[in-house]
C-alpha cells in the first residue's frame, strides 16, 4: 500500500497557499486496503476492499467551515480541489478566528501486530473458515452456516497551517460464525463474533469448543419461549451494557447535540445520574479496542474522557467547535467516517467501567426478570431520552435462579430512570469491547467499540 | 456534465481480461446542505467520485470462481490493475453454478422510469438551499416547534454497464435523503421538549409538499410531549406504511431470493404465508422510488413480481449468479446496495440479489379512520425506534417513539415508550404479521423502499411500561 506521507509535499503547499486566503486551513488523507472472506455451506466469497484513496481540505471561511474533496492525488485533481476550496473562500465574508485552539500535535501512531493478518493468505483464510464451518455445522438440526472473516489496514494523514502532523495506521480485525438451525420450518441462528485492532492473535477466539456451543445455541434458540412481556428486573450481558453505554447514554453526549438543544444531558452536566459505582467513559486510545482512534480528525490526540464520574454526569465529547462555545479543551473526538464526508462530533469506546458484583451475585439479586443477551443493536434518542435495545436472546430468571430460555427481545425505557435503578455491575472478568458501527443519525457510519461489564436494574421488555 | 456517463465503455475498452466479465462504474456528484435550528451549518459540495467495480468469472466443472474489485484508479494501469486483481480473487471464490447468463442487451431498450429529478440536476445546491429555505418556511410562525438537526444530501449519479456479452447501457438518477428532528418545546413549567425524528430516501426534491408534511411532523412532535405510557397486551395494531419501511423490505427481500434458496430459507411457490387478501410485488419500475432504474445493476432490464399472491408464495428473486445456480432466468434484481445504510458509492459494492421496491396491493379495508374504525380497541404505530428484523428468524420490534391509542374505533391520546414485535413468516398454524393482516387499506403510500396502504395486523404484542 503506497504511504500517504509521500503526498506531504504537495499537502504543505496547497496548505500555503490555502493560508493566504485563510487563517486555518487542514488537510487530512486516507487509504485502505484490507480483505474479506465470506464463507458459507453452498458459496465461498473472497473480496479485496476497493482502491480508494483521497483527501479533504477544510478552511475557515471567518464565519464557517469550507471544504472540498479529492479521490485522487494528481495535480489535476489537487488543483481542482484547492481551487473550488479558493473561490469559496473569496465569497467567505468575516475574518473572525476559527472557533477553539488549533491542534498542534507532531506524532504518529501504528498498530503493529506481530502477525499481520495481511501475511495470512487466502489459502490459510480459507482453510481456518473451513474448519470453523464444519464445526459450527456439526449437528443434524445445523445445515447452514456462514464464517466471515475481514481485516482492514486504514491510514490517515492530517496536516494544518498550525504545525500540527498526525499519521495514524490502524489494523482492524472482525470475524464471525452464524449457525443456522432448522426444525420444523422454522430457522434460527446465533452468532459467535469478536474483533478489535491487532492481528491474527484475534482469530483466537474461534476455537472449536466456543464454535460448536454456538451451534448447540442456535439449536435451542428454536425452541425458546416467547419472552416476558412488560416492566421488570432485567440483567444485561456485557454486549448489551456496551450498546447501553454507547446508544442510550453516549449520544446524549456528543456536545454538538448540546449546541443544538438537542440533549436531554445538557442540562444534567455536573448532577448526579445513577449510583456511586457507575462510571462511564469514552477512550479513544483504549488499548486493542475497536473504535481506538490514537488521533481524531483535527489533529488532536484521542483519550480517556470520563462521561459520568462515579455517578455523576462530569463531561462531554467535543470537537473544537463545541468545546469554543462551552469554553472547554477538544477531546479528540472529531471524525470523519471517510475523506469524502463531513466530519462530527463521535464516540470511539464507550464502555459502562466493571465493578465487583459476579454474574451468580447478580442474579440472585435480581431474583426475578429476565437476562438479555448477544446485543444486535440499539438506537439513540438524544433529546427524548428513551432508549432501545435488541437482543438475540436471554433467559429468564426466577428466584434468583436463571431458567428457561427465551428468544428475541426489546427493551425499553427512560434512559434517567434506568440509571437510577441500577443495583450492580459486574467483575471486570465479564468486561469486553465489542465491535460495532455507528451512525451520526442514520448515515456517516464508522467504527465503534462499546463495552462493558453484566449490569442489573429495571425496564420494559417485549418481543422483538 | 453530461447526462449519461460512458465510464464502463472506457473501462471495458481497456480490459485485457478473457470473458465472461462485466463493469458497474459510476461518476457521482454529491451535494449536502446540513442545519442547525433554522440555519444552515455548512453546505459540501460538489464532491465528486467516479469509479467503477469489475466483476470476473471462470468456471471450474460444477462451481464458477467469481472475482470483484473497485477501484477509482481510472488510468489504464488502474483498470488493468483492478481487473488482474478480480481475476486472482477467482481462484479463492466458488459459486456452485456452472453457467452465468450476462444480459446481452439484444432486447429493446427499457422504457424510461421516474427516477431523475431535472430541477435538482441542472441546479443541485441551489435546489438544496431552496428546500432547506422552503422547510425553515414551514416552520415560520410557530412558537413551540422548529428543526433542531438535519441534513439534505443529493447524489447526481451517472450509471453505466458493460459487460463481455456486449451490453453497453447508461442512465441517469437523482437521490436525496433527508434527514430532519423536529423539536417541540416551550413553556417553564411544560413537559420536556420532545421530538419526532424524520428519515427518509427518495428520488426527488418535492418543496411544495413541505408545508403540509411539516404541520404532520410538528403534530407528531407536540404529541411525544403529552403521550401516555403504551398499554401491554396482544392488541389490534394499525402499521402504516412509514412503519412498514423498516420491517416488511428487508425479510421479504432477503426471503424471497435465489440467496435465500441457496440457504434453504427461502418459500417455496404454494407455500401459504400470509393471510388470504395479502398480496405483494416487487416492483424496480416504481415512480420515483429509490430502488427504480431502468435496468438492474447487471445491466437486466427490471419489472414487476408477484412475491405473494392471494397470501401465497409465488416468485422469487434472482440476479445472474443465482439464477445460474437455479438453472432460471434473472428476474432483474441484482443490487449493488445495502438497505439499512445506504451508500451513495455504490461501484464499491458486488451486487446481490434482493428487492427493489415492495409493493402490497391495496385492499378492501378503506381509508385510515375506516381502519381505525375496525381495530375497535388497540393501538396507531406512527413510528417504532429501530424495527429493523433479524432476516432468519424474521423477528421484528422496537420501542414505540410516538403512537395512538385506538378506543372505541376512534384514535385516542397519544401514546409513547414500550415495544410493539413480532415475526413477520412462520409456518402455517403459528402466529405471524403476514397471517394476522385483519384488513388492508385501499390507497398505498410511497415510502423509501415500499408502497403500501395501512395493515391493520390482529394482534401483535405490545409491552407497556
Amino acid at each position: 500500500m503506497p504511504d500517504l506521507r509521500d503526498a506531504e509535499g504537495e499537502f504543505a503547499r496547497v496548505l500555503t497557499r490555502l493560508h493566504r486566503r485563510t487563517k486555518f486551513a487542514e488537510v487530512l488523507a486516507e487509504r485502505s486496503d484490507g480483505r474479506t472472506l465470506r464463507y458459507e455451506t453452498r458459496s465461498i466469497a473472497y473480496s479485496s476492499n476497493p482502491h480508494l484513496t483521497g483527501a479533504v481540505f477544510r478552511a475557515w471561511g471567518g464565519t464557517r467551515w469550507v471544504e472540498a474533496a479529492t479521490s485522487a492525488f494528481d495535480a489535476t485533481s489537487i488543483e481542482e480541489a484547492t481551487g473550488s476550496l479558493e473561490r469559496a473562500l473569496e465569497k467567505s465574508a468575516g475574518s473572525s478566528d476559527p472557533p477553539g485552539p488549533s491542534a498542534t500535535t507532531r506524532k504518529e501512531w501504528a498498530t503493529e501486530p506481530a502477525q499481520p493478518m495481511r501475511d495470512m493468505g487466502p489459502e490459510q483464510l480459507t482453510t481456518l473458515a473451513k474448519d470453523v464451518l464444519g464445526w459450527a455445522t456439526d449437528l443434524k438440526e445445523v445445515r447452514q452456516g456462514q464464517v466471515v472473516i475481514a481485516w482492514e489496514e486504514e491510514d490517515r494523514f492530517y496536516l494544518n497551517t498550525a504545525g500540527a502532523r498526525c499519521f495514524r495506521r490502524l489494523h482492524r480485525v472482525r470475524a464471525s460464525v452464524a449457525p443456522i438451525a432448522f426444525e420444523n420450518g422454522r430457522v434460527e441462528l446465533d452468532v459467535l463474533s469478536e474483533g478489535g485492532l491487532g492481528g491474527q492473535e484475534r482469530l483466537r477466539f474461534l476455537t472449536q469448543d466456543r464454535v460448536r456451543q454456538t451451534a448447540r445455541n442456535a439449536v435451542e434458540l428454536l425452541r425458546a419461549k416467547a419472552p416476558p412481556v412488560g416492566e421488570m428486573t432485567v440483567l444485561l450481558d456485557p454486549s448489551t451494557t456496551g450498546t447501553f453505554a454507547h446508544e442510550s447514554f453516549g449520544h446524549g453526549t456528543e456536545a454538538d447535540q448540546f449546541l443544538r438543544d438537542r440533549s436531554y444531558l445538557k442540562p444534567l452536566l455536573g448532577q448526579e445520574v445513577g449510583p456511586k459505582f457507575l462510571t462511564i467513559v469514552d477512550d479513544g486510545a483504549y488499548p486493542g479496542g475497536w473504535g481506538t482512534i490514537f488521533c481524531d480528525d483535527e489533529g488532536r490526540a484521542a483519550g480517556r474522557t470520563v462521561l459520568v464520574d462515579r455517578g455523576r454526569f462530569v463531561g462531554a465529547l467535543h470537537d473544537r467547535d463545541t468545546a469554543a462555545a462551552f469554553h472547554v479543551p477538544p477531546t479528540g473526538n472529531t471524525r470523519r467516517a471517510d475523506f469524502l464526508s463531513r466530519a462530527f462530533v463521535r464516540m470511539t469506546n464507550t464502555f459502562v467501567e466493571p465493578q465487583d458484583w459476579t454474574y451468580d451475585e447478580l442474579v440472585k439479586e435480581a431474583k426475578n426478570g429476565v437476562v438479555l443477551e448477544r446485543a444486535t443493536s440499539g438506537i439513540e434518542d438524544p433529546l427524548g431520552g428513551q432508549m432501545q435495545l435488541k437482543v438475540k436472546k436471554g433467559h429468564r430468571i426466577e428466584r434468583g435462579q436463571v431458567t428457561d430460555l427465551v428468544s428475541s427481545m426489546a427493551l425499553s425505557g427512560n434512559v434517567l430512570d434506568f440509571l437510577k435503578a441500577i443495583r450492580g455491575i459486574g467483575v471486570k472478568d465479564d468486561f469486553e469491547i465489542d465491535t460495532g458501527y455507528c451512525g451520526k443519525g442514520q448515515t456517516d457510519l464508522l467504527p465503534s467499540g462499546t463495552g462493558g461489564g453484566y449490569l442489573l436494574s429495571r425496564a420494559v421488555v417485549g418481543p422483538a | 456534465m453530461s447526462e449519461t456517463a460512458d465510464t464502463a465503455f472506457r473501462v471495458a475498452d481497456l480490459l485485457r481480461t478473457e470473458p465472461p466479465w462485466d463493469v458497474f462504474a459510476e461518476r457521482a456528484r454529491r451535494f449536502e446542505v446540513h442545519l442547525n435550528g433554522k440555519a444552515l451549518e455548512m453546505t459540501r459540495g460538489p464532491i465528486t467520485v467516479e469509479g467503477f467495480g469489475v466483476r470476473v468469472f471462470r468456471s471450474r466443472g460444477d462451481q464458477t470462481g467469481v472475482g470483484f474489485q473497485a477501484s477509482t484508479d481510472l488510468s489504464e494501469d488502474g483498470i488493468r490493475a483492478a481487473a488482474t486483481q478480480a481475476d486472482a480473487i477467482t481462484a479463492f471464490s466458488n459459486f456452485p453454478t456452472r453457467r452465468v447468463d450476462l444480459p446481452t442487451g439484444a432486447a429493446p431498450g427499457p422504457a424510461a422510469v421516474e427516477i431523475r429529478d431535472p430541477h435538482l440536476w441542472a441546479r443541485p445546491m441551489e435546489s438544496l438551499l431552496e428546500h432547506a429555505i422552503a422547510l425553515f418556511g414551514a416552520f415560520d410562525g410557530m412558537n413551540d416547534v422548529t428543526p433542531s438537526f438535519g441534513s439534505i444530501r443529493a447524489t447526481l449519479t451517472e450509471t453505466s454497464i458493460a459487460n463481455s456479452a456486449g451490453l453497453r447501457t447508461s442512465f441517469a438518477h437523482t437521490t436525496v435523503e433527508f434527514e430532519v428532528a423536529v423539536k417541540a418545546f416551550g413553556g417553564p413549567e411544560g413537559p420536556p421538549p420532545g421530538e419526532y425524528w424524520v428519515n427518509d430516501a427518495s428520488r426527488r426534491l418535492e418543496p411544495k409538499s413541505l408545508p403540509a408534511q411539516v404541520q404532520e411532523w410538528c403534530r407528531f412532535a407536540r404529541d411525544v410531549r403529552r403521550a401516555k405510557p403504551t398499554p401491554t397486551g396482544d392488541l389490534p395494531v394499525i402499521l402504516p406504511a412509514s412503519t412498514l419501511d423498516g420491517i416488511l423490505p428487508v425479510v421479504l427481500g432477503s426471503r424471497f431470493t435465489g440467496g435465500a434458496r441457496l440457504r434453504e430459507i427461502a418459500p417455496k411457490s404454494g407455500d401459504p404465508l400470509a393471510a388470504a387478501p395479502v398480496t405483494v410485488y416487487d416492483d424496480g419500475r416504481f415512480p420515483w422510488a429509490v430502488g427504480s432504474a431502468p435496468v438492474d445493476d447487471e445491466g437486466s432490464p427490471q419489472r414487476r413480481r408477484t412475491l405473494l399472491s392471494g397470501g401465497v408464495a409465488s416468485e422469487l428473486l434472482y440476479d445472474a449468479l443465482h439464477a445460474g445456480a437455479f438453472e432460471t432466468s434473472t428476474t432483474g434484481n441484482a443490487v449493488r446496495n445495502d438497505r439499512l445504510f445506504r451508500d451513495w458509492r455504490r461501484f464499491v459494492h458486488a451486487p446481490i440479489g434482493t428487492a427493489t421496491t415492495i409493493v402490497v396491493e391495496p385492499g378492501s379495508g378503506g381509508t385510515d379512520p375506516e381502519l381505525v374504525e375496525a381495530a375497535g380497541d388497540g393501538v396507531w404505530v406512527q413510528q417504532l425506534g429501530w424495527a429493523i428484523p433479524d432476516s432468519i428468524s424474521t423477528a421484528f420490534g422496537g420501542e414505540l417513539r410516538i403512537g395512538y391509542r385506538i378506543r372505541h374505533g376512534k384514535l385516542a391520546e397519544p401514546i409513547r415508550g414500550g415495544t410493539v414485535g413480532g415475526v413477520v413468516l412462520a409456518p402455517p398454524g403459528a402466529r405471524s404479521m403476514l397471517h394476522d393482516i385483519d384488513a388492508i387499506g385501499s390507497k398505498g403510500t410511497l415510502s423509501e423502499s415500499i408502497c403500501a396502504p395501512s395493515l391493520l395486523i390482529r394482534p401483535l404484542t405490545v409491552a407497556g411500561a
